[in-house]
C-alpha cells in the first residue's frame, strides 16, 4: 500500500518554478537569521539581568556572612544580631505548610485525574485550583488573615503555616494530576486485569509510576513558599525575638528581609542581604534536588 | 502495529510454505459465547458472535484491524467495564454462569481469566513484587509460600533462569521480551483458568516472539488460551482452533489446519492467502 503512494504519478499543483524557489530559499535564510538574532539578543538581555542580580547578591551577601548570623537572633540595630529566629521560623512554617498542603493537594489531584474525568464538578475544581495557582499571594495572606488571624485576635505562626499550605495545594494538585495522566492506559489496565480494585491500582501502581514527577512538584512548591513574603505579613507577621511557639507571631526570612532592607540601619540592611543569599541558595538547592530526582526517574 | 499488519498482508503463500499445527481434536468448551453483541456507544462493533473456547487448547483470533477480535477478548475479562458507554449483550457462559451479567464480581472473574497485553506492562517495582502484586490481591500467602509461587510462575514463563539472581531489581530494566514473559508469569501466578493474549508478540523481536510462542505451547497443558494476532503464521503455529473475524462478524471458525488449508468461506480464504486485509 505504501509502495503505491510512493510511485503514484505526478504531484498535483503547478509545475515547479526553479528560479522562484531559489529566491524563496534566500528569503527564508534571511528571515531565519533575523529571528535567530532576536532570540539570542533576548536571551543575552535576560542573562545580563540575572547575572547582575546574582553578582550583587553574592557580593553584598557574603560580605555580611558570619557564624553569628546562624547563632544569634535578630537584635536591635548596632548590637551584632543574627538571623537565627528568622531561619528557624522559615523552616518551621515551610515544613508545616508543605506537610499540610501536600496530602490535600495529592488527594485532590488524584480525584481530578482518576475519579472526575469528564465530570462537571471535576472541571470546576480544576478551574478553581488553577485560579488559586496564579492568584497573587497577598490575596491568600488577606484570606488567611480574615479566617485565622482576625477572629482569634492576633498574628500567629500557625496562621503563617495555613497561608503557605494554601499556596502549596494548587501546585501539588496540578503536578499530581498531570503526572497521573501521563501513566499509560495499558499499565492501568494491566493492574485491573489482575483483579485489582481501582484504589489499589492507584495506590500501588499509579503512585509509584508517577512518584518522581509528584516529588518534583512538591519540591518546587517548597521552593516557592520558602520565598513567600506577602502571605506571611498578614499571618505570622514576623517576630524580632526568639520564638518557636506557633501560637505567637513568628519570624521568617522573607519578612525579616522585607523589614530590614527598608530600615535606616546599615547592619540591618547588611543582614537583609545575607538573608536574601540564604533563601536564594536554599531554593537553588531544592531546585537541584528536584532536577536530580526527575532525571533519576527518566 | 503497522508492521505486523503488513507482514500478514505480504505473505502470499500461507498454505504451501507455512507449517500448520496438525489437526487436533477440538475439545469440550471452557467458555461459550452465544449471540453476543457489543457496542461502543451507538456503534455496534460485534454482531451475533457464537464461539466456543475449547478447554486447555489455544484459540487464535485473526482478522484485519478493526474487525472486533481485540474487542471480543476484552469482553471475556470485562475490561470494557472500565469505560462508560461500552456495553455487551448476549451470553458468555463459563461454568453455566453468564460472565457479562452486571452482578458478577469483576475482581474474582479477573482472577480466573487473566490477560496479557500487546506491549509489555511491567509495574514500576521489583521483579518479585511484580509477580507478588497479583497474588496478594487474591490470596494471603506466607513469605515461603510466596517465594515458591514466584519461582513457580517464573519457571513456567521460562524466565526463572534469567532473573533468579536479580529478583529484587526493578522490572523496568529488563529487555522487552523478558518484560513480556514477566507479564505472562504475573498472569499465571494468580493461577487463572483462562489466559487472554492480545497480540502478545507484536512489540517483540523474532527471538523473543519465538520464546513466547513456545511458552504458549507449554502453557496450554494447564490453561485455556485465547490469542489475538495479526500474524497469520503465528496463529498457524500456536492455535488449535482459529476464528476469522471481519467487520464485527465472525466469518468462520474451525481447526487451524482447516482454516489455513481448506477454508469454507471465500472471505477467509482471501484473507489467509493475503489477497485482502
Amino acid at each position: 500500500m505504501s509502495a503505491s503512494v510512493m510511485t503514484s504519478g505526478s504531484v498535483p499543483g503547478p509545475a515547479k518554478d526553479v528560479a522562484g524557489s531559489v529566491s524563496l530559499g534566500r528569503r527564508r535564510h534571511r528571515t531565519n537569521t533575523i529571528v535567530k538574532a532576536l532570540c539570542v539578543g533576548a536571551t543575552a538581555l535576560g542573562l545580563v539581568f540575572l547575572a547582575s542580580i546574582l553578582y550583587t547578591l553574592l557580593l553584598r551577601g557574603f560580605l555580611g556572612l558570619s557564624l553569628t548570623v546562624f547563632t544569634t537572633s535578630t537584635l536591635p540595630p548596632g548590637s551584632h544580631g543574627g538571623l537565627l529566629n528568622a531561619i528557624v521560623g522559615s523552616l518551621i512554617q515551610t515544613t508545616i505548610g508543605t506537610a499540610v498542603g501536600t496530602p490535600i493537594g495529592l488527594m485532590v489531584g488524584t480525584y481530578l485525574s482518576e475519579y472526575a474525568q469528564g465530570s462537571k464538578l471535576g472541571d470546576a475544581v480544576r478551574f478553581v485550583s488553577d485560579v488559586l495557582l496564579s492568584a497573587p499571594s497577598i490575596l491568600i495572606g488577606l484570606f488567611v488573615y480574615a479566617i485565622a488571624v482576625a477572629p482569634f485576635g492576633g498574628f500567629t505562626g500557625i496562621a503563617g503555616c495555613i497561608a503557605l499550605a494554601v499556596i502549596v495545594i494548587p501546585i501539588v494538585v496540578r503536578t499530581t494530576e498531570d503526572m497521573l495522566r501521563l501513566i499509560p492506559v495499558a499499565l492501568r489496565e494491566a493492574a485491573v486485569a489482575l483483579g485489582a480494585p481501582k484504589w489499589k491500582m492507584i495506590v500501588l501502581v499509579c503512585y509509584p509510576a508517577a512518584k518522581q514527577g509528584i516529588v518534583t512538584g512538591v519540591l518546587l512548591a517548597v521552593a516557592r513558599v520558602a520565598g513567600e513574603t506577602a502571605p506571611l505579613l498578614f499571618t505570622s507577621l514576623g517576630n524580632l525575638n526568639w520564638s518557636t511557639s506557633l501560637a505567637k507571631p513568628m519570624a521568617s526570612l522573607p519578612v525579616t528581609i522585607y523589614q530590614y532592607a527598608g530600615s535606616a540601619f546599615e547592619d540591618w540592611v547588611q543582614l537583609a542581604w545575607v538573608g536574601a543569599l540564604l533563601i536564594t541558595f536554599g531554593v537553588l538547592a531544592i531546585n537541584i534536588v528536584a532536577r536530580y530526582v526527575l532525571r533519576d526517574g527518566k | 502495529m503497522n508492521t505486523t499488519a503488513s507482514d500478514s498482508m505480504t505473505s502470499p503463500a500461507t498454505h504451501g510454505g507455512v507449517q500448520v499445527r496438525s489437526s487436533s481434536e477440538i475439545g469440550e468448551p471452557r467458555i461459550e459465547i452465544r449471540g453476543l453483541d457489543f457496542y461502543y456507544g451507538a456503534h455496534k462493533a460485534l454482531k451475533q458472535i457464537n464461539l466456543k473456547f475449547p478447554d486447555k487448547q489455544v484459540t487464535g483470533m485473526i482478522g484485519p484491524s478493526g474487525c472486533g477480535k481485540s474487542t471480543l477478548l476484552r469482553i471475556l475479562n470485562r475490561m470494557y467495564d472500565l469505560y462508560p458507554g461500552q456495553r455487551a449483550e448476549g451470553q458468555v457462559l463459563m461454568d453455566g454462569q453468564n460472565i457479562i451479567d452486571p452482578k458478577v464480581d469483576l475482581n474474582s472473574l479477573r482472577a480466573r481469566i487473566g490477560m496479557v497485553f500487546q506491549k509489555p506492562t511491567p509495574f514500576p517495582m521489583s521483579i518479585y513484587d511484580n509477580i507478588a502484586f497479583g497474588v496478594k490481591l487474591h490470596e494471603k500467602l506466607s513469605k515461603a509460600a510466596m517465594d515458591e509461587r514466584v519461582e513457580w510462575s517464573l519457571t513456567r514463563a521460562a524466565l526463572w533462569g534469567e532473573v533468579k539472581d536479580r529478583l529484587n531489581s526493578s522490572a523496568m530494566g529488563m529487555s522487552g521480551g523478558q518484560q513480556q514473559r514477566l507479564c505472562i508469569a504475573r498472569t499465571i501466578a494468580v493461577r487463572p483458568e483462562v489466559i487472554l493474549l492480545d497480540e502478545p508478540t507484536s512489540a517483540l523481536d523474532p527471538i523473543s516472539t519465538l520464546k513466547v510462542e513456545e511458552l504458549i505451547d507449554e502453557l496450554k497443558h494447564d490453561f485455556t488460551i485465547a490469542i489475538v494476532t495479526h500474524n497469520m503464521q503465528q496463529a498457524a503455529r500456536c492455535a488449535d482452533q482459529v476464528a476469522f473475524f471481519y467487520l464485527g462478524e465472525m466469518v468462520e471458525v474451525g481447526p487451524a489446519e482447516q482454516i489455513f488449508t481448506a477454508p469454507k468461506e471465500k472471505r477467509t480464504e482471501e484473507y489467509v492467502t493475503g489477497r485482502f486485509g
